[in-house]
Order: structure tokens, then sequence, then C-alpha cells
């Protein structure tokens, strides 16, 4: 088969992990050296695709014969879908021409599971280590880590890889059991300790060699079955305290051909996987905590984001005094993030911050208006209750023309 | 009215600016040329002879943030900075800051021009040329701000030792293994270098472009924010654009795989067989 063929098929069987990060990798630079590629920290977005999602890696799968039967994949055993396997020779080739052609900034290799789980996750180091020895290269690498894998493997490939990462793929043991039988929670969170323990062991010693340094990160289908989005970002907490994971990635199930009667026929709203990315990120950056965001089980609101839903619950915080406040809980009001919250503070420490402050620093005033005090503007809205805030303020969704065919 | 032409270089308007601010003359007696467009209503006095009595104290990161901002090729490019510099020296520290009306013009200057050098860090698009004594790689990009120079280092990192040259309807830079080369007038043979250069192995890289996209996803909304349009004529996997989107809209697509995908045969794994 022709290489063009290969990076076709399995370049559309790796389309459905959303990572494509290339941050927070360690400063690298091929300046006045042999070899190719550097590293800042700051991912590159090379490309973005009609899907609106950024093109920063290669992101490919070594192959995708599996013997896996995962319900939501499209590479399952049973799945009749075109299969194709590249060399190890042939990834490092075409990354290094990507690269060069400033088309992205390193390489995503995952791989189905061929022969074991070991066998698999040699070849996927064998590509990095190819890269890294052979050809010199400092550009990113993300290695997807076979959970069932020996941990020697693991702390192998953390020593070429920047970023591992072990799909957590659901967000329960009895998800898990019923949509992908053979894969277990035990080994994931134990691969997920081989990994968080490889990186604190090098964390505070510059001298040993580097541990994926850019940390790990998972990813949880969204939509295969009928888990809410409480117990999903419960769960996602848990992943961040336990192993300390940069990221975790929500993928909105994405119906496959062939699907089989276990999985839906549908996706589930995009709107979603958006609404667990937002309540996520409040989790990482704003100091919520997942309790905070919901009172029992459930899902999130569609149509309002996470903080402004919160901020309906808990009127009795607000409005809070802008001149006042502190940071933490300026960063809390619907519409004002993170940035805006630090141009506040600097600002007032030069004088009294007035409304129309506001307006020019580009945060959402319909938004944050019944939640702030400032020098000259008190909210009227303050006295209003907060179902009718809500319909004032919730989403509305353009009305739609119906498909032709339905 | 003193009208000034600092030629849109920013060491030139430093000086410029400094002597003014010396002798406390204000900026709406002032303006400059840019691109070398004369404001009309100018007459012909001129900057004032020697330094005059008046210390001007800036904080140091304000150079740095007038250095930047002098990148951004707009309307009162010069007079801006000036304004921003004037109140500073006179104690108003809120010229710098976003909740101003002139500093929340500044920093969205500041912000596109950051914006823009990354435009040329993402976008820019090397292709192999035959190997002779020039540039290995070469790039044509269409920066709408004046960041090549500056921002173009980033690629020292990257490619190491190779040759690279980037040629734009003005500037163009040209690193030769060694050293980084700015020429404000790029040279008509680097633009021709850039511009009519074959690519025998392009393909690669539409083949990827077009099966990572996920055409039951669409979302042509976020894609162009990210990516203006601007950018396409320039970027290979621009032609595909248009094609990519039509077939998904069309289609009413339900999955994610490519429709090259879909129409080939397909191959089920028994249990214990995985291996090719």
């Amino acid at each position: 088969m022709q290489l063009i063929d290969k990076l076709s098929i399995l370049a559309d069987a790796a389309k459905y992990d959303a990572s494509c990060a290339s941050s927070g990798a360690p400063k690298r630079s091929s300046e006045g050296k042999s070899g190719l590629g550097a590293s800042d920290g700051m991912g590159i977005c090379h490309s973005y695709t009609p899907d609106g999602r950024c093109v920063s890696l290669l992101k490919v799968l070594l192959t995708n014969f599996c013997l896996y039967d995962c319900q939501y994949c499209v590479n399952r055993r049973s799945s009749d879908v075109p299969r194709a396997r590249f060399t190890p020779e042939e990834v490092v080739t075409l990354t290094l021409d990507f690269y060069r052609r400033n088309c992205v900034s390193g390489l995503f290799l995952s791989s189905g599971i061929i022969r074991s789980a070991d066998y698999t996750m040699e070849q996927l180091i064998r590509v990095a280590k190819l890269l890294r020895e052979d050809h010199e290269f400092r550009g990113y690498i993300h290695l997807k880590t076979i959970p069932e894998a020996d941990p020697a493997l693991i702390e192998e490939a953390g020593r070429y890889a920047d970023r591992l990462s072990v799909n957590i793929e659901l967000p329960t043991a009895l998800s898990l059991q019923t949509l992908a039988p053979e894969k277990q929670l035990g080994s994931i969170k134990q691969a997920m300790q081989t990994i968080y323990t490889g990186v604190q062991t090098v964390l505070n010693e510059p001298r040993a060699p580097k541990f994926a340094p850019a940390g790990q990160s998972t990813q949880m289908i969204v939509g295969a079955d009928d888990t809410d989005d409480s117990t999903i970002l419960h769960s996602a907490q848990a992943l961040y305290g336990d192993f300390r994971l940069r990221r975790v990635y929500y993928s909105a199930f994405s119906p496959i051909p062939n699907s089989p009667k276990s999985v839906p026929l549908a996706a589930p709203p995009l709107m979603r996987e958006h609404r667990l990315y937002q309540a996520d990120f409040l989790l990482r950056s704003y100091g919520f905590t997942a309790g905070e965001l919901f009172k029992g089980p459930g899902h999130l609101a569609l149509d309002m984001d996470p903080k402004l839903a919160w901020a309906l619950e808990n009127r009795a915080v607000f409005p809070l005094d802008l001149n006042r406040a502190e940071a933490s809980l300026i960063a809390r009001i619907p519409g004002i993030g993170l940035r805006t919250t630090e141009r506040l503070v600097a600002l007032r420490r030069q004088r009294r911050i007035r409304y129309e402050d506001l307006a020019r620093m580009r945060c959402v005033l319909a938004k944050a208006k019944p939640f702030f005090i400032t020098s000259d503007y008190h909210p009227q809205q303050a006295e209003v209750t907060s179902h009718l805030l809500y319909q004032q303020l919730r989403d509305r969704p353009q009305p739609q023309q119906m498909g032709l065919w339905g | 009215m003193i009208h000034l032409d600092c030629d849109d270089l920013f060491d030139t308007w430093r000086q410029q600016a400094r002597r003014l601010l010396s002798h406390e003359i204000d900026p709406s007696l002032v303006s400059w040329a840019s691109e070398g467009v004369i404001d009309l209503f100018a007459s012909a006095e001129d900057l004032p002879e020697g330094h005059g009595p008046f210390q001007a104290r800036i904080p140091l990161a304000l150079l740095g943030i007038l250095e930047n901002a002098a990148r951004y090729r707009g309307d009162q490019r010069w007079s801006l900075l000036y304004e921003v510099l004037w109140r500073v020296s006179h104690g108003d520290r809120t010229a710098m800051l976003a909740g101003d009306k002139l500093g929340s013009e500044l920093q969205r200057r500041i912000k596109q021009v950051q914006r823009e050098a990354h435009h040329l860090h993402a976008f820019v698009r090397f292709v192999e040329r035959p190997a002779d004594e020039g540039p290995q790689y070469v790039a044509w990009h269409e920066p709408a701000h004046d960041i090549l120079h500056s921002a173009s280092e980033h690629f020292i990192g990257r490619m190491g030792q190779r040759r690279w040259l980037i040629a734009t309807p003005r500037d163009g830079v040209y690193y030769d293994g060694q050293q980084l080369i700015h020429q404000r007038q790029c040279p008509v043979q680097w633009q021709q270098m850039a511009q009519q250069v074959d690519d025998p192995h392009g393909e690669l890289w539409l083949t990827y472009y077009s099966h990572i996209f996920n055409p039951a996803r669409l979302n042509p909304k976020v894609m162009q924010g990210h990516l203006p349009a601007r950018f396409w004529k320039n970027l290979p996997e621009g032609v595909l654009i248009p094609g990519l989107i039509s077939q998904a809209r069309t289609g009413k697509q339900q999955d994610g795989q490519a429709s090259g995908i879909a129409g080939r045969a397909g191959k089920r794994i028994g249990q214990g067989s995985a291996e090719k």
C-alpha cells in the first residue's frame, strides 16, 4: 500500500481523539545545532479544519488493526473499515516532512492494540526513539499509552515523549464494562499512577533525565451512554486531584459507520461538549469545585454557561463591588474572565473603577451587569429574581430551517 | 503644527519624540506621516533645535510597550504613541492600561501585533527547493503588520542549520544558516523564489488535512475565527476548505468518516488474529 493511502486511513482513524495540544513542553532549540525542531512551552495551531478544530500535531494511528472491541470506536475489531499499518520509519518520515513545512509542531501517535499491549507500546516507543535519537528531533511528541503495557515500557516512553496520555474512555467502571469489555478501570488508573510517579520523581531534580515534561492528559467520551455531566465532572475532578492531569478532554461521541446497537445512532449536542469544557475550565482555573456546580445528579444547562448558572443559584454572593472584592471572587462574576479580572485589579491600583471601564475591557456586559457594583453604578437588576434573570439571560437558539429530508 | 516623518522606523520616531517631549510640545501640535502619506493640513514647521529643559521620567516597561505597538499598521500609528508617552511622562500611567480610552487602543494594537506574529509562526508554509547555494526552504506570507523581522527569529530555533527565506509584498528575511538578514524592501528575486517554487510532495499534507477533518462536526464559523480567510490563498490546504465544507453540508453527514474511506473495502478482524 502506498504511503499516501496509509496516511488517509490512519489519519481518518485518529480523528476521534480530541487532544491536539502542543503546549507545556520545555524550552528546546535547534539554533546552531544539527537536528530539527524547537519547543517553547506555547502550543501553535498551524491550521484549522472546517470542524473548527486546531491542527497542531500530526495525529495518526500507527495501525488501526485492533484486537479490542470497544463499542464506541470506529477501529474496533468487528468494525468494517479499511485497515492499514505504518512502519515506524514511515511515521518518522511524515513527521519530519510536515514539521519542515511548518504544518505541524510535532507528533501525536496512538495505535490499535496488535499482538499484545507490550508489543504495541514498544512500537510506539520506537517511533519516538527514532525521532529523538536518530534525527535529533526537538519538536513535540505526544504518545498514547497502552494501559496494560509493562510499567517499564511506560517509563521508557516518558523519556522520549513530552506528553503521555491514557484514555479513561468512559467516566465509570460500569460503562467501561458494558462498552469496552477488554479495558479495565484498574489498569487505566495503574498506568496513570505510573506516569504520575515518573513525573513526580524528576520534579525537583534538574539533572535527572526529563520525564513527560508536559504531563499527562486523558480523554472521556461523552454521550456514548447515559452517564450524566455531574458524574463526568466529579470523575474529572478526581483525576485532576489524584494524578495531577494537565487536561481532561471531552469527546462528544461521534456516530460511526456500521454502528453497533450498544451505542446511540446520533451524536449528543455539540453544545454539551462545549459546556463540559467550560465547566472543566472553571475547575482548573477559577477555583470552582464540581460540588459547587451540581447540587445533585444531572446535566449542565445547555442554554446557559455554567458560571452564569452558578451565579443565579448563588445570588447572596452578588452584587460584588469591583473596587473592593477579592480577585478570586471578581473572576466568579459571569461575563468577566481571568484576564479582565487582572486588568481590573491593575486599574484599581491607579484609580477607582467606573462602569464605562468594563465596556472597554471587552467583557460580556449583558451577563455581568446584574452582578457587580462600581463607584458610579448599582445594578437595578440586583433585586430581580433569579428566575426572571434566567429568562432574560439564557441563550435562545436561532430558529433553524428543517432539512428537506428531515 | 509640527509635521514629521520617521520613515516608519521606531528608532527614528523615538529620537523625534524625545526631542518633542523635552520641549513639552503638546501631542495636539504634532503629526506623523505613515506609509509615506503626509497629513493634508500639515504646515512645514520643524522639530525644535536641540534638547529642551523638560526631563521626562517613564517606566522602563513603557519603551517595550511602545515598540510593540509601533509594529501596528494603521491610522495615527505614531501620534498615538506620542500621546501615550506624553501622558505617562506627565504622571498619568492609566494611559498604558486597558481600562483607559487611549490605553485600551494601545493594548488593542499590541494584541493585534502579537496575534499577527502568532499567525506568522502558525501559517508560514515552507517549500523545499532544489539544492543550490541559496535558501533550502522558501515561504510567501502576507502579514498585516510589521512583524516579520522580529517574529521570524522563531524559525531559527525550529529549522536549525537549514537556510530559509520568507518573502512578503513589503519586506523579506533570509536565514543563511548563521544569521538572519532583513531587507525592508524584499528583493524581487526573493519574491520570485518564494512564489514560483514547485512542490512535488505537497499531496501528503493535503491528504492529511482532509482526513483529519470530522465532517459530522462541521463548524466553519469557529474555523474562520481562528484561521481568517485572508490567509487561505497562501495556505496549500486553503483550496480544499470550500469543498470540504460543502461536501459535509450536502452529504447530511451523520458520521465522521471521510467519504474516500467509506467507499473502500473494509476488514473485520477475527479474535486473536489482529496481526497483519
